[in-house]
């Protein structure tokens, strides 16, 4: 009885070093993913995004960033935030990290890839991440618009750089589609024939020697012209696609949008 | 008028051998040629003023035909006869394909065929359920077809460009015109009310060059039926079956456009000659499941044509093995290019 409750708290101490030993780099790096200085999330709202970031950030091995600003101080949005990583990287040693930027001042955001996440997170999933958070940014639910960008990086990051993660290609419901249409094709052509198929072509009975255009004529009649202007890539709001380089030396991958 | 093809050697029954393309004697193997058999073999007798009742040479058994039979076996003693006043006159087909498959080659051409069936139930694939194997002479009208077709049309040509950053498209219009003679040789339909159309023509194609002028021994052995159309009734059938043939054509002739809109298009089309011809096919009747199918073979290519009966259960596995298959590779090439499975 006794040995058997020695050995409990044996174990029980054993896990708890362990969580010790597991959570202190974390709680170490807590206050530093979420840099809310619009004041745009509340307390407990930050709380939750730090955590949800740690958790992805782990996964991805870089740090998900969220920085919000009353005023660039005049300077750009993507200077603003190259100053910001570079004084955090110089700090932390951190080099790869994904680092959205809301300045609610000058009513823009924008989404970079540094380090790592440039290429797992390459300019073109930065618009598409974009595009997905939009929605939330227009709706002033701010705390959201980190949440599904988040997400949303970290599961384009899943995907061999370069290739488009919203390809139809990709998508599981456009396999499911191809192969039911492959098999309903392949299947009823094979039911359709298999009461014997039909072998007599258009050519089985034409007789060649007498079979013949005896005269022709193509006879150019009009021409019509139409115009239209070739499509922009980018929309309105759009910015700083392509990414850049900050003050510091860092190139990154980003864009930026409008709202 | 009842014929009977005796053997020279020993008087027995002759019939027709697919093999040989001779007339062969069952009891003492003799074969004779169609063309060299001697006139007083040829036995005929007249039953005058009686149309429709026939006796049989050997035993003297009345012979009971339908009225569109013209060629069968004694009921009784089993001799093959050839009916040939209703082979004679109007009746007289012109031409005739022999039978180069035999009844045995037939057999095992549709066991090999039951086995083919991917779709159809495990004890239909056996194929050893032929309940009976009739060789027919099936009445067809082959049509030699002449006609003439104008067309118009109106052809575009499309071309896209950029200049600066404006796409340009141009379309160029184009009158077109086409007068095309067509001709087609013998363009089978058949003539018999009791084959299925559908069935018969799905035998096709016949190859023409065994296409023999019509000899009656050629029928000994075998049942053979006489039209119920004549060629006229059978005319419009066969131009609704040449007309895609010959929109294919036209469209052949008229190339190098994105695109064609016909505005008018005329076909007229004329038999120039019709042959009354009789083609060979096997009748297989085939006991399944208390049910009897029905299917035709190619007496000459030995094509297999009719509904099979069909396992549901067969078909739900294609299609779940085509499906799950071809999701999996789906599957590996989009991992393989994207390095996510989901």
């Amino acid at each position: 009885m006794v040995k058997h409750f020695s050995q409990k708290l044996a174990w029980a101490l054993l896990m708890g070093l362990l969580l010790i030993a597991c959570g202190m780099p974390a709680f170490a790096q807590a206050a530093d993913l979420i840099h809310d200085e619009a004041g745009l999330l509340s307390g407990e709202e930050a709380q939750e995004l730090e955590a949800l970031a740690e958790q992805y950030g782990a996964e991805q091995d870089v740090d998900f960033l969220f920085l919000t600003t009353n005023s660039t101080d005049g300077q750009s949005i993507e200077a603003y935030m190259g100053d910001f990583f570079d004084a955090r990287a110089d700090s932390t040693g951190q080099e790869d990290a994904v680092l959205l930027t809301i300045d609610i001042g000058g009513r823009e955001l924008y989404l970079a890839g540094f380090g790592t996440a440039e290429q797992t997170l390459d300019s073109e999933r930065v618009e598409l991440v974009l595009d997905r958070i939009m929605p939330e940014i227009q709706a002033e639910d701010y705390g959201g618009a980190f949440e599904d960008a988040v997400v949303t990086s970290s599961e384009y990051m899943e995907y061999r750089p370069g290739v488009n993660p919203e390809s139809i290609f990709l998508k599981t419901w456009f396999h499911l589609a191809i192969a039911i249409l492959l098999a309903g094709i392949i299947v009823g052509s094979m039911l359709y024939n298999a009461g014997g198929k039909v072998t007599t072509t258009p050519g089985t009975y034409v007789d060649r020697d007498h079979t013949r255009v005896r005269s022709q004529d193509d006879r150019f009649r009009n021409k019509t012209v139409t115009r239209r202007k070739v499509p922009k890539n980018k929309d309105g709001g759009g910015f700083g696609g392509g990414g850049g380089m900050t003050g510091g030396g860092r190139s990154f991958s980003g864009g930026g949008r409008s709202f | 008028m009842v014929i009977h093809y005796k053997c020279p050697n020993c008087g027995a029954d002759m019939a027709f051998d697919s093999e040989s393309g001779h007339l062969n004697c069952p009891s003492c193997g003799h074969e004779e040629t169609i063309e060299t058999l001697p006139e007083e073999n040829i036995e005929r007798k007249f039953d005058e003023g009686e149309a429709k009742e026939y006796h049989c040479e050997n035993c003297g058994a009345i012979i009971l035909t339908e009225a569109e039979t013209t060629a069968t076996h004694c009921g009784f003693c089993g001799a093959p006869v050839v009916l040939a006043d209703r082979l004679t006159g109007d009746l007289a087909p012109a031409k005739v394909i022999p039978f180069t498959v035999s009844k045995d080659e037939a057999v095992a051409a549709f066991k090999k065929w039951t086995r083919g069936g991917r779709l159809t139930p495990r004890g239909f694939m056996s194929g050893e359920r032929i309940k009976k194997m009739t060789g027919m002479y099936v009445p067809f009208w082959l049509y030699d077809i002449e006609g003439e077709a104008h067309v118009q049309a109106i052809g575009t040509q499309v071309r896209t460009y950029q200049r600066g950053d404006t796409i340009y498209t141009e379309t160029d219009f184009y009158d077109v015109f086409r007068e095309i003679d067509l001709s087609y040789l013998k363009v089978p339909a058949d003539a018999s009310e009791k084959m299925d159309d559908v069935l018969m023509d799905k035998l096709e194609p016949y190859d023409y060059s065994d296409l023999k002028d019509f000899r009656m021994p050629y029928l000994a052995g075998y049942l053979a039926e006489k039209y119920d159309f004549d060629d006229e009734q059978l005319f419009s059938r066969v131009e609704s079956k040449i007309i895609p043939y010959i929109d294919s054509y036209i469209s052949t002739t008229i190339s190098g456009y994105s695109s064609v809109s016909y505005t008018n298009k005329q076909i007229d089309a004329q038999k120039k000659k019709v042959y009354y011809t009789l083609f060979p096919v096997w009748m297989v009747y085939y006991d399944f499941d208390n049910k009897e199918h029905t299917f035709a073979m190619n007496g000459q290519t030995g094509k297999v044509v009719g509904k099979p009966p069909i396992s549901s259960g067969k078909v739900a596995l294609w299609f779940t093995g085509i499906a799950a298959s071809s999701f999996v590779a789906m599957k590996a090439i989009a991992f393989a290019v994207g390095g996510v499975l989901w």
